[in-house]
């Protein structure tokens, strides 16, 4: 692979992600929004929805984290202040995801069109904040807005020997409410009929529409928590840039594809995932190879994983 | 189905993540320093720049040996930080980091702060300026910059002479003090030249700056350089001076120039920038950043290093010897010999301190008045530059 | 040439889609082939094409048996049959269509195919432009190309498959002479169509098909009555039944006008009273869904008002429509009815709804439990649905149903099913009759409209007839009016 051994590129990102307690927290805190975005992806892939948007709504969870934290930052206690930009973040995503949503249901727009136009004017929209209201005094760069002071960063917990970023047990704690919605009540098992088939869901009296409304709201929040994140996250760069959500949506989409809806398997994909974004920085300082590598190794792996899908799904049908 | 392959895909990167750590860096006999560089690190602009300069630290100081990251931007490595990659350097034995964007230094001053026993260093910024607006640094974080302000007065000379239309546009980046001194400083260099050599009038001379909004393109989020370049050239702005760290504006002249337009460009940063479009160069302004490096890594190995804020200026005896001058211009192919000859008078007046660009009477862009008549601009007033200067067209902020 | 099919079998898995079919056509006629749909007319055509290989039986030309292996085989032997919508270059010109599969070599000789087309054209009064794109055809035109296409690759045996559709009245008119001239030339034109006026109209002779058997035949002209009976069925021994007393008016329909994507119901009044069966009749897609359709709210009303357990619910959704009572029982019962990729359980879930967050899981998995044994469900609990067998499907639909339901909508209740599956659906239904559930039921099958109905809508092209009174309503009676006529 250019001229530089596979194996010793893996043992590079494993060593990058995982040799040292403050890498296992960097991937941790790169995770966490991964975890959020892919936890609200599983409530709408139930519903067999195509939430493209979920990138926009990452975007618009930062973009509402950030203005919360720039009207509240100093008028409230920092907890109070940050715990109001996680509901404004939730708030923000929300109202982006039933967007789409509301196209879909009332306007006839594929949410996947829908939320591509959606993600586009997301990004739009940060781009003018940061250059022009939000803009640092007299400065003009879309390098971001000033930075929030550390009371404002989400704490890390220690769990010897690892201080971990509090974000990541909010991703975790989203991972595992989703998955109990799902498995466990009316709203979960409706997505599930809606999911296998719109019509016979709507003729069995399900409110389809609703359901399918608040199945992106509720990705929506989880989404905009992800940006949220990303903001305030314990080694974030505590600022709104543009590209904030670094494709952590459309990643996420990965995941859960990849995952095929099993909590658990998306929570360690998306670890996987984290740590190889993470890891893979060791590249150019290691072995002089361009860090995309990175971006390179992780598309092999999906690869891999779809072969490996397709080779399955035919011996089956072969069996049966 | 679904479930298990997901468990087998599950299953093999767990493996892969759980193989053996290869064995800690040995700490070399050598001095490792890092080099975060924002952009490619062949960009032939800024991040190439220092990258040549981290090569010529190799070679002049026995056993330093560089280690570094480029292209640390959010569109080309989303979600990573500053302080994370100090932190991955420092594992790598670095013992000296520089973060060579101004875009890095609310990273640097994190990462300064994570590990305070660390020299690093922030080209381009101010925190650790003690007489400056902005010093909050740590003791172990340093600034250095080169005085560009010079090359650029140079640069804007070499335009004002080769105008055949008396108009001149600035590709601006982003909009904060630096760029503005910088765009002023081009905007002194043409006027004075206009004014003092072609005799002409100064109002007569239109000088327009365009910010895309960051230091290169980034497709969605920047305007698009080579788009503003096309513009200046087809609205009779016939040279561009380049203040981004990539070379579009030279390219589209040089396409244009193909066509049979006669347009001419600046471009900026690195010193070699000319060879890609020898026909349309007038020359380039330059950062020479290898004797700061050289400073830097020798402070630290002789374990004299102490918080410093340089702002290194040319060796006036030669501006473009590599070993002294941490700013040169480098002439392009397309100058005159009639230019090149008015640029040695202007090289000269400015190194024996007979001409003083930055001197009164000067007023800003709104009309105030920023220099009294004789006033000369201290390192303050020139560093923290508020607006554009009157007589430049685009906007302040 | 004369063409004879004998006892002609075709499975396809299960279904016997031919079992046994034998039929003579004379040189020089048109013959109809008879049937709802799903009685094995395509299938029967497609073997005598060389599209489908038999199963047993055998064909015979002009007296001599031959083996069709294949549409070209056909071909050659003198047979060729039209698609619906044929058209198998959309590209292409008219005249290139034409010219596909001529013999010849491989020049190819366009002036002389421009010719032939121009001069059988005329003949049929067919006016195709040559120089056209295939795919600017209407599709009347592209039968009219298609036919033209057939003639001149010397087809004495043209195979129409339902060729009305999608065509205008005055392109019927001008495929009809065509086909009379063919006839008139001593071809052969096998006409498949449920259309009974069409077959009336144009044919020497008819088929009937039902159920993949040869059902009669018959000489035309022949009674409308008499056709509807072999189409559906011989006229069933009456039931008597014990007349129940009826409750008040449970849905009530005042002139209503309700229309889809394909037809328009006009001004339709009726009034159900609980306890009372309503069948529906009609070929299928006559309008007897979009009627059950507007009553349940899933279609809109535009016209009249609709009334359910004394509730004004026009224009109202159709959660309204359950939320006053109302149940509907789709056609197809996986995909509408039942969720495929569910189980029993998560069905029963989905059927008790307690307006709480979470799902008692023991409580619906116990009601799936009791759903199995009272209805003897071939299943578990977590059986998915679409592991049922139709009948097991049916009888957990009606499973699912609430306890209390004042109007209970159904499409063919029993399609598809055995014998003893549908007895027990319609004791059931029954039951819930007695209970005071108005039924509104649509089917194909005369014997079970006349059997299990009190009175008998009939449909007809979007054409409303009736109420009649079933104890007085006969097979003639109502094939006429399905046919279309006295509507």
């Amino acid at each position: 692979m250019l001229g530089a051994s596979p194996v010793e590129a893996y043992r590079l990102i494993v060593a990058g992600a995982l040799g040292q307690p403050e890498r296992v927290a960097f991937v941790l805190s790169a995770w966490a929004p991964l975890l959020l975005a892919a936890a609200g992806l599983l409530v709408t892939f139930a519903a067999g929805l195509w939430n493209i948007g979920v990138e926009g709504q990452v975007l618009l969870g930062a973009v509402f984290a950030t203005g919360a934290l720039r009207a509240l930052g100093h008028l409230l206690p920092p907890p109070g202040a940050v715990l109001l930009a996680g509901l404004a973040a939730v708030l923000g995503g929300s109202l982006w995801a039933l967007l789409a949503g509301a196209l879909r249901a009332y306007g006839n727009v594929n949410e996947i069109f829908g939320g591509l136009g959606l993600n586009f004017i997301a990004g739009s929209l940060t781009v003018y904040l940061v250059l022009g209201p939000w803009a640092r005094p007299g400065i003009a760069s879309t390098s971001g807005t000033l930075p929030f002071a550390p009371s404002l960063w989400l704490p890390t917990i220690p769990v010897p020997p690892l201080e971990v970023p509090g974000e990541v047990f909010l991703g975790i704690a989203a991972m595992g409410a989703v998955s109990v919605a799902l498995r466990g009540t009316y709203f979960g098992l409706h997505l599930a009929a809606i999911g296998r088939s719109l019509r016979a869901a709507h003729l069995r009296g399900i409110p389809t529409t609703r359901e399918m409304l608040r199945a992106f709201a509720a990705c929506g929040g989880l989404a905009g928590l992800a940006g949220f994140v990303l903001v305030t996250g314990a080694h974030s760069r505590h600022q709104l840039f543009p590209l904030i959500s670094g494709g952590d949506g459309f990643l996420a989409i990965l995941v859960v594809l990849l995952a095929g809806r099993s909590a658990l398997a998306c929570i360690l994909i998306s670890g996987a995932f984290a740590a190889i974004s993470m890891g893979s920085l060791q590249l150019p300082l290691a072995m002089q190879l361009d860090s995309s590598m990175g971006g390179v190794i992780q598309s092999l792996l999906v690869l891999c994983a779809i072969l490996l899908r397709g080779l399955r799904a035919r011996l089956v049908s072969r069996e049966g | 189905m679904w479930r298990i392959s997901a468990w087998a895909i599950a299953a093999a990167l767990g493996a892969v993540l759980a193989a053996p750590a290869p064995p800690a860096p040995g700490a070399g006999a050598g001095l490792v320093f890092g080099v975060v560089l924002v952009g490619p690190r062949n960009d032939h602009g800024w991040s190439e720049a220092h990258f040549i300069a981290g090569q010529y630290a190799e070679k002049k100081v026995p056993g330093a040996r560089m280690v570094y990251v480029d292209n640390v931007n959010p569109a080309a490595k989303p979600g990573v930080t500053v302080p994370q990659i100090v932190d991955d350097m420092v594992s790598k034995g670095a013992r000296l980091v520089l973060t060579t964007s101004d875009d890095f230094k609310d990273g640097t001053l994190e990462a300064a702060r994570m590990h305070p026993q660390l020299p690093i260093i922030n080209v381009s910024g101010d925190h650790a300026w003690k007489a400056g607006r902005d010093y909050k640094a740590p003791p172990n974080e340093s600034n250095f910059m080169g005085r560009m302000e010079y090359m650029k007065m140079v640069a804007g000379c070499a335009a004002a002479l080769t105008t055949r239309t008396g108009k001149l546009g600035y590709l601006g980046p982003l909009v904060n003090d630096e760029t503005r001194r910088l765009a002023d400083s081009a905007y002194l260099g043409a006027r004075y030249c206009w004014a003092t050599y072609l005799r002409k009038s100064p109002a007569s001379l239109r000088f327009k700056v365009t910010w895309i909004g960051f230091w290169f393109n980034i497709p969605g989020q920047t305007l698009d350089p080579t788009k503003v370049a096309d513009d200046f050239y087809n609205t009779g702005f016939d040279v561009v001076i380049s203040g981004i760290d990539t070379t579009e504006a030279l390219v589209e002249a040089n396409k244009l120039a193909r066509a049979g337009k006669r347009v001419w460009a600046v471009p900026y940063d690195f010193k070699g920038a000319c060879r890609e479009a020898p026909a349309v160069c007038l020359g380039v302004p330059y950062f020479n950043w290898g004797p700061a490096y050289v400073k830097a890594i020798t402070l630290v190995r002789d374990g004299a290093y102490k918080q410093y804020w340089d702002w290194n200026g040319p060796d006036w005896k030669n501006i473009n010897d590599p070993d002294t001058s941490a700013v040169g211009f480098e002439r392009g192919p397309a100058l005159s010999a009639a230019a090149s000859a008015r640029l040695d008078g202007l090289i000269r007046g400015m190194g024996a301190g007979s001409i003083v660009l930055w001197k009164g009477p000067l007023r800003l862009q709104d009309g105030s008045l920023y220099l009294r008549a004789g006033q000369v601009a201290s390192d303050q007033q020139v560093w923290y530059m508020p607006q554009l200067l009157q007589g430049m067209e685009g906007p302040s902020k | 040439m004369r063409v004879e099919l004998r006892d002609i079998h075709k499975s396809f898995g299960p279904v016997r889609a031919n079992d046994g079919v034998s039929l003579t056509a004379d040189a020089g006629t048109i013959h109809g082939i008879l049937g709802e749909n799903g009685a094995g007319k395509s299938t029967l055509m497609k073997v005598l094409a060389g599209i489908l290989q038999p199963d047993r039986g055998e064909i015979l030309l002009d007296g001599a048996p031959v083996r069709i292996s294949s549409p070209a085989a056909a071909i050659r032997l003198g047979i060729g049959m039209l698609q619906q919508d044929p058209l198998d270059f959309p590209s292409l010109s008219v005249l290139d269509n034409f010219l596909l599969g001529s013999p010849g070599g491989l020049v190819l000789d366009r002036r002389r195919a421009r010719d032939a087309l121009r001069r059988l054209g005329a003949r049929f009064a067919f006016a195709l432009d040559p120089d056209a794109r295939g795919e600017d055809l209407t599709v009347g035109e592209r039968q009219q190309l298609e036919i033209l296409r057939l003639l001149r690759l010397g087809v004495r045996v043209l195979i129409l498959d339902e060729p009305t559709t999608a065509i205008s009245a005055s392109q019927r008119g001008q495929l009809f002479a065509a086909l009379r001239a063919m006839a008139a030339d001593g071809k052969v034109v096998f006409f498949v169509s449920h259309k009974l006026e069409e077959v009336q109209e144009l044919c020497d002779a008819v088929t009937v098909l039902r159920r993949g058997r040869v059902a009669g035949e018959a000489a035309m002209p022949a009674e409308t009555g008499r056709l509807v009976q072999l189409m559906f069925g011989q006229e069933p021994p009456r039931v008597t039944r014990a007349r129940l007393p009826l409750g008040p008016p449970v849905l009530e329909l005042a002139d209503v006008t309700a229309s889809d994507a394909r037809l328009t119901l006009e001004h339709v009044s009726l009034q159900v009273r609980a306890g009372e069966v309503v069948g529906l009749a009609g070929l299928e897609g006559s309008g007897q869904r979009l009627f059950l359709h507007a009553c349940a709210g899933l279609a809109p009303v535009t016209r009249g008002r609709v009334r359910i357990a004394g509730r004004d619910l026009t224009g109202r959704s159709y959660a309204q429509f359950l939320a006053a009572g109302g149940a509907y029982l789709p056609a197809g019962r996986l995909g509408e009815g039942l969720i495929p990729g569910l189980t029993l359980t998560e069905h029963a879930a989905l059927a008790g709804r307690h307006g709480t967050l979470f799902v008692d899981w023991r409580a619906a998995a116990r009601a799936a439990a009791r759903h199995i044994g009272e209805l003897h469900i071939r299943g578990t609990p977590r059986t998915d649905v679409q592991a049922l067998s139709g009948g097991n499907q049916q009888r957990a639909l009606l499973a699912l149903l609430p306890d209390h339901v004042s109007v209970l909508l159904m499409e063919h209740p029993t399609r598809g099913l055995d014998l003893e599956s549908a007895e027990e659906i319609w004791r059931r239904l029954l039951d819930r009759r007695a209970r005071g559930t108005a039924i509104v039921f649509s089917s194909s099958d005369l014997d079970e409209l006349l059997a299990r109905s009190d009175r008998i809508l009939v449909f007809s092209g979007g054409r409303v007839a009736g109420p009649l009174d079933a104890r007085e309503a006969t097979v003639e009676r109502l094939g006429e009016l399905i046919g279309g006529k006295g509507v």
